[in-house]
């Protein structure tokens, strides 16, 4: 059966005609065809079904003890069960604290990625370690619900509802309230901008930046790359549209869905706090992070932007030997360093 | 994260790691990588750094396991497991002890890649110009000034001579050769292959006397750099571009009558003015008759030594002049 492809003339829209995905990088082209072979990638996800098989997946690969959370003590472990959104479950905070900080240190408060249907606290956050290392940063990380069985808003609010929390118990915790950095990758990207737009909008916490990393923005998914990435990379454009839409449900494409369902959608993009943006030439998310760039500086906003030839979804962590993947991990440190000393 | 590519490093030999590192090494060359990313590729998959150490190519390439590249100042111990790439070049692996299996076929195909890579972006066979362009470039380094001179048949301690054209194209002569008939150069003075790039500026300076050799540009067509001597500083820059009324003199003498030119270059070039005679063909008192024309217009006499020799330095200056 074939699928339809978003916004083409079978779906009754007219979109211009795009050419192939850009090349890979010739390293990443390589550990992408060796891995494989080893069967290290993740499932692709074609429907509903399979949101299952990628959760077994996840969990094995991402799978990381507390003493290499840890790393050899340089970091204490704790872990909060704090208020959710009202009405809604309580929800767990992952901390990972620097064990020799004697001041309130700069925090990143990370929301993890999985398409929005799989992943938990600990996913991604050894990536966020190396980030806050070089500024003894500490990091907050929530586990937040996850669709379908959850949709929108609860994931969002989730992460709202925990960053509140971190903002306003900073001082117990040993963190300093007035440098939180929110960072997400991928479905993590797309719940960290679309929560820097709610505590825009609900007056705080206030946030010293946002670093979304190849950030799942977009929930019409028809943009330019996600039409050349459709059936192809680590998170294709077919793959998107099934986390979309357990997401959103009927929702999904509406003219009138929040931004804080798809944080494309912002008409208003002032007032934020200064934003990285990071994302390869070659996967679903390029189209739509360079947009969401371009519309923060026409808004008068701060941004920087950086998208790294050749790289599929998530580059950085298959093949972090890469010197492209260095640059991109160079390249966030830096931003942050910057952040935090300004 | 971190296992998944760590196991890529953990190759089980039994498990068809052959296959794995094969690949990997073919889909870098047919994605048009480049040499680091081959020596990364070892560095990854043996877990050990690897180093491209091509010293003759000035070349030196190491990275570590972790995918940066790491430099070393020092050369790679002779017991680490090898493999010579080309007659330039060899990839190390850092590692104490023989080649296990898998380390055998990563060195096998990085340097089968190593290999088609340089293929791929070594230029082709130099061209002779391009040869020349090194050999006589006095800043080029003295390994690739051997090599341009070994590939341009020059044996190191023969001696050759470089010729320049007014034109500014440079060229060698092989020792006791002499420039082609109808070539126009100066020529340098002798010198040995790793040596000649210094010789260019006088085979330069020495075009600069040169003439076509017509009757409406007399003078020699072939100029020998160390038969000129002093002369050569008449070439000094800036010099000729002074006020210099002898060769106004002589522009307004040469444009008075068709023979001008040609006779004064024989009085200039000749022992005697019976000798110019003779090597203009005509006769002798025909001769005198256009020395004394000429020295109307000059405003010096011809028939001393002294009258030839600033004669003679006019032409020069005068050819210097038009060469600028």
């Amino acid at each position: 059966m074939t699928q339809t492809v978003e916004g083409s003339e079978q779906a009754g829209g007219q979109l211009p005609p795009v050419g192939p995905l850009p090349p890979y990088d010739p390293e990443f082209d390589a550990g992408l065809a060796a891995m494989q072979a080893q069967g290290f990638l993740p499932p692709p996800l074609t429907s509903a079904e399979q949101i299952p098989v990628l959760r077994a997946w996840m969990t094995q690969a991402f799978a990381v003890t507390d003493d290499e959370l840890a790393r050899n003590g340089a970091y204490t472990l704790e872990e909060r069960q704090v208020p959710g959104p009202a009405g809604a479950p309580e929800i767990t905070l992952l901390i990972v604290r620097p064990a020799a900080a004697d001041t309130a240190t700069p925090v990143i408060y990370h929301t993890h990625g999985g398409g929005m249907v799989v992943g938990g606290r600990r996913d991604g956050v050894p990536g966020m370690l190396d980030l806050a290392e070089p500024s003894g940063a500490a990091v907050v990380s929530v586990e937040y619900r996850l669709a379908p069985e959850h949709p929108h808003p609860a994931p969002v609010e989730d992460c709202y509802a925990g960053l509140k929390w971190t903002a306003e118990h900073a001082g117990e915790l040993g963190l300093d309230a007035d440098r939180i950095v929110i960072a997400g990758a991928s479905a993590g990207g797309g719940l960290a901008a679309a929560t820097a737009l709610l505590a825009r909008d609900e007056g705080g916490p206030a946030l010293l930046g946002q670093m979304l990393i190849c950030p799942m923005l977009d929930d019409r998914n028809d943009t330019a790359s996600a039409r050349q990435s459709y059936d192809k990379g680590t998170w294709s454009g077919l793959g998107n549209h099934v986390g979309w839409t357990a997401l959103l449900g009927e929702r999904k494409g509406s003219a009138d869905l929040s931004p804080v369902a798809s944080a494309s959608r912002a008409t208003d993009l002032s007032g934020l706090p200064p934003a990285l943006l990071d994302v390869g030439s070659a996967e679903v998310f390029r189209s739509e992070t360079v947009a969401y760039a371009e519309r923060i500086w026409q808004a008068g906003g701060v941004a920087e932007l950086h998208v790294w030839p050749g790289g599929f979804h998530g580059y950085d962590m298959f093949v972090p030997q890469s010197p492209v993947s260095q640059g991109t991990v160079r390249a966030r440190r830096d931003w942050l360093g910057r952040l935090l000393s300004s | 994260m971190r296992e998944l590519t760590g196991r890529l490093a953990g190759l089980d030999p039994d498990a068809g790691a052959a296959l794995q590192v094969i690949a990997y090494f073919d889909r870098l060359v047919d994605a048009r990588a480049g040499l680091e990313s081959v020596v990364r590729g070892a560095a990854v998959l043996s877990a050990s750094p690897a180093w491209l150490h091509a010293p003759s190519r000035h070349l030196d390439l190491r990275v570590t396991p972790d995918g940066m590249r790491h430099d070393h100042p020092g050369v790679p111990a002779p017991d680490w497991c090898h493999v010579d790439i080309d007659e330039a070049g060899t990839l190390w692996l850092e590692r104490p002890g023989p080649a296990g299996p898998v380390e055998a076929m990563i060195l096998e195909r990085a340097a089968l890649a190593a290999r088609a890579v340089t293929a791929r972006t070594r230029p082709r066979r130099p061209s002779r110009r391009e040869l020349l362009e090194v050999l006589l470039d006095a800043g080029a380094p003295e390994a690739d000034r051997r090599y341009a001179a070994r590939g341009l048949g020059l044996s190191p301690d023969v001696r050759a001579r470089v010729t320049a054209t007014p034109g500014g194209r440079l060229d060698i002569l092989q020792q006791d050769s002499e420039p082609e008939p109808s070539e126009r150069v100066g020529v340098g003075p002798p010198a040995r292959p790793l040596k000649l790039a210094a010789t260019v500026e006088a085979a330069q300076a020495a075009a600069r006397f040169t003439a076509a050799g017509t009757a409406s540009d007399p003078g020699p067509r072939v100029v020998y750099a160390e038969n000129l001597g002093v002369l050569l500083v008449l070439t000094k820059p800036g010099l000729m571009q002074q006020s210099l009324p002898d060769v106004d003199a002589l522009e307004r003498a040469s444009i008075a009558a068709p023979w001008m030119l040609a006779t004064l270059d024989a009085l200039a070039r000749n022992a005697s003015h019976r000798a110019a005679a003779t090597a203009l063909n005509i006769h002798h008192s025909t001769l005198q008759e256009r020395v004394t024309q000429a020295e109307r217009h000059l405003g010096w006499a011809l028939h001393d030594v002294d009258g030839q020799m600033r004669l003679a330095t006019a032409l020069m200056a005068r050819r210097i002049r038009q060469a600028t």
